[in-house]
């Protein structure tokens, strides 16, 4: 659009992560002013699954977080050879949620995300019924191949939207492993009110 | 440490093994509880109670086995295992394992026994030492002939990339199988040589499993700076210092000081110019799911952008029909980001026209940690379109 910026029509399918199951479809316009701004989205989506189905799931999940009777940490998932032990891949599964809540606020139309790695997880026990997890996730940034490390903060109960609180660290690159040493970086947590992702 | 097993028959019994479970200074670990009648209850008893638990259960009348004499035995023999069969090496090519992620030393081996195995066909040709002085091998598959045209084939260029390193490992064993069967390529191999550098990065390939699963470049140093390594594939005379690489040498996509400076990227360089008769190359990385041809460098079409489109369009078919995989095909600009200095620009510009690069699965679900058994059905689904590559070089030799 002269002077003003890009817009994109775009059209897509949607599978369930786990099972690579058809999960509907969107249209979706994603527009971006020339101006650094955040894109003007709007999307609407056919869903394969009715919300019962959806919440089912959603407290099958939740009961197998909240059965544990040990607060859940791991490190490495997948590890080096793409496995996931079972116990941990609920904590995955939120984690790939919360990612994309980081994801969606960071990339551009230059820049795209995907979820490498999450480097460590760890519960967090609270005295409500919500759930919470602190995590270091590292995203593989398109198309500089970087990896970001990121922390994010995870709290969630089924009914409501997944709460992300994540902070990034910035391009220090001073050290391998992006360990991103404090290099200087105002930002401080950003609170992501997640709509139904 | 012994494991006694108790099968109490009577409630009385039961109720006194119950009751042992509350005695906790005699430290008694129940690997089996009681819980009911005919259900054997094991107890690993400490050496300092084993003499008053028998002398209880005796007095008691409660009869017992010894089920492991001697527990500590049993660790130390686990344990001389483990080590075993941790240092146990395939004795061949047909024990090697194929499904699982290996070491640099592990497919190092590998190449020894499948030129070990088939001295007539395959040999291993060293083509220079990389930055921390690690040879790199490429395997040469050649039923004779002298200097016939031939295919070139790399994996591992980005370390990372593991799927492609262990794809590399079944492309050379199939190559090989092939032969013996008379089918397949065979009939390439009648008229062509093919050259496979499985371990293109062996100095990053280390690290990846030493220290940093998701490294990416070389581990080349440069004075000024305290980061480590080039981009390999941005490290090439194809519009080297243009956009499409950083010139920060922390960055992942760092180019380089200068165009070869790499000893990874000289010597294939070096070995290119010096066979003068490559009529097809191909450098594979993962992940995206996506057959390239040139330019990167570039919005201009490579001059037989038709003939390579079209090309494209038949290897994706055959790697579709195997898995259903899909895969995008296209130039490396259109197709996936410009990227300046990268292999097949160069390889392009030297006047091989096949040149094409490959990113396999997946599209980012797993991305550089693909699960293990996924390798097979990638090499699988993968050398079918390199097997169309490979006969149409064949059929149309320029």
């Amino acid at each position: 659009i002269p002077d003003f910026g890009h817009k994109y029509y775009l059209q897509f399918s949607t599978e369930d992560y786990r099972t690579g199951e058809n999960a509907g479809s969107c249209l979706a316009t994603v527009l971006y002013p020339r101006k650094k701004s955040p894109p003007v989205v709007s999307i609407k989506c056919s869903h394969t699954k009715d919300q019962n189905e959806i919440q089912e799931e959603d407290n099958r999940l939740y009961q197998r977080i909240r059965q544990q009777s040990k607060p859940i940490t791991g490190s490495n998932i997948p590890d080096s050879h793409g496995n996931i032990e079972p116990a941990l891949e609920p904590a995955w599964a939120l984690a790939v949620a919360g990612s994309s809540s980081i994801m969606w606020e960071k990339s551009t139309e230059d820049l795209g995300y995907f979820l490498a790695q999450v480097k460590s997880v760890k519960q967090w026990m609270r005295k409500d019924d919500f759930i919470e997890f602190d995590y270091t996730v590292l995203l593989h940034e398109m198309p500089t191949q970087e990896m970001i490390s990121c922390h994010m903060r995870l709290t969630w109960l089924p009914g409501h939207p997944l709460k992300v609180k994540h902070f990034c660290a910035s391009q220090s690159h001073g050290l391998e492993e992006g360990s991103g040493l404090g290099s200087g970086s105002a930002a401080g947590l950003s609170e992501e009110r997640g709509a139904n992702f | 440490h012994q494991v006694l097993r108790v099968v109490p028959t009577s409630h009385e019994e039961l109720q006194r093994l119950q009751e042992l479970q509350g005695l906790e200074h005699l430290e008694l670990d129940f690997w089996l509880a009681p819980h009911d009648l005919g259900s054997p209850v094991d107890i690993r008893v400490p050496f300092p109670s084993l003499q008053p638990i028998k002398a209880h259960l005796e007095a008691s009348g409660v009869s017992y086995s010894i089920m492991i004499e001697d527990v500590q035995e049993l660790l130390d023999e686990e344990q001389r295992e483990m080590i075993r069969s941790s240092r146990r090496l395939p004795l061949s090519t047909n024990t090697f394992n194929y499904e699982a992620y290996h070491t640099l030393d592990e497919i190092y081996a590998f190449m020894d026994m499948l030129v070990a195995e088939n001295p007539n066909l395959v040999s291993k040709l060293e083509i220079g030492r990389s930055t921390e002085n690690r040879p790199l091998y490429v395997l040469k598959f050649s039923t004779g002939g002298s200097k016939r045209p031939a295919v070139w084939i790399d994996t591992g260029i980005h370390s990372r990339e593991w799927v492609t390193q262990a794809s590399g490992v079944w492309f050379a064993k199939k190559i090989v199988e092939d032969h013996a069967n008379n089918e397949g390529v065979a009939s390439i191999l009648d008229t062509m040589d093919i050259f496979l550098e499985i371990v293109t990065n062996p100095d990053g390939f280390a690290y990846t499993h030493s220290t940093n699963r998701l490294w990416r470049k070389t581990r080349s140093k440069h004075s000024g700076s305290i980061c480590v390594g080039v981009d390999p594939n941005r490290n090439w005379d194809a519009g080297f210092g243009g956009s499409g690489a950083s010139g920060n040498p922390c960055m992942e996509t760092y180019r380089g000081p200068y165009p070869n400076s790499e000893p990874e990227v000289k010597s294939i360089v070096d070995f290119v110019k010096a066979h003068g008769n490559i009529k097809a190359f191909v450098s594979i990385h993962s992940y995206s799911q996506l057959l390239l041809y040139p330019y990167g460098y570039t919005t201009t079409p490579a001059p037989d952008q038709q003939e390579l489109h079209e090309l494209s369009a038949k290897a994706v078919a055959a790697l579709s029909s195997l898995y259903g995989t899909k895969y995008k095909y296209g130039s490396i600009i259109t197709t996936i980001y410009k990227a300046s200095g990268g292999t097949i620009d160069w390889t392009y510009n030297q006047g091989i026209k096949y040149s094409f690069t490959f990113e396999l699965r997946d599209t980012g679900r797993y991305g550089f940690l693909l699960p293990a058994k996924q390798i097979v059905p990638t090499a699988e689904e993968t050398w079918l379109a390199l097997k169309v590559i490979m006969e149409h070089a064949r059929d149309n030799m320029y």
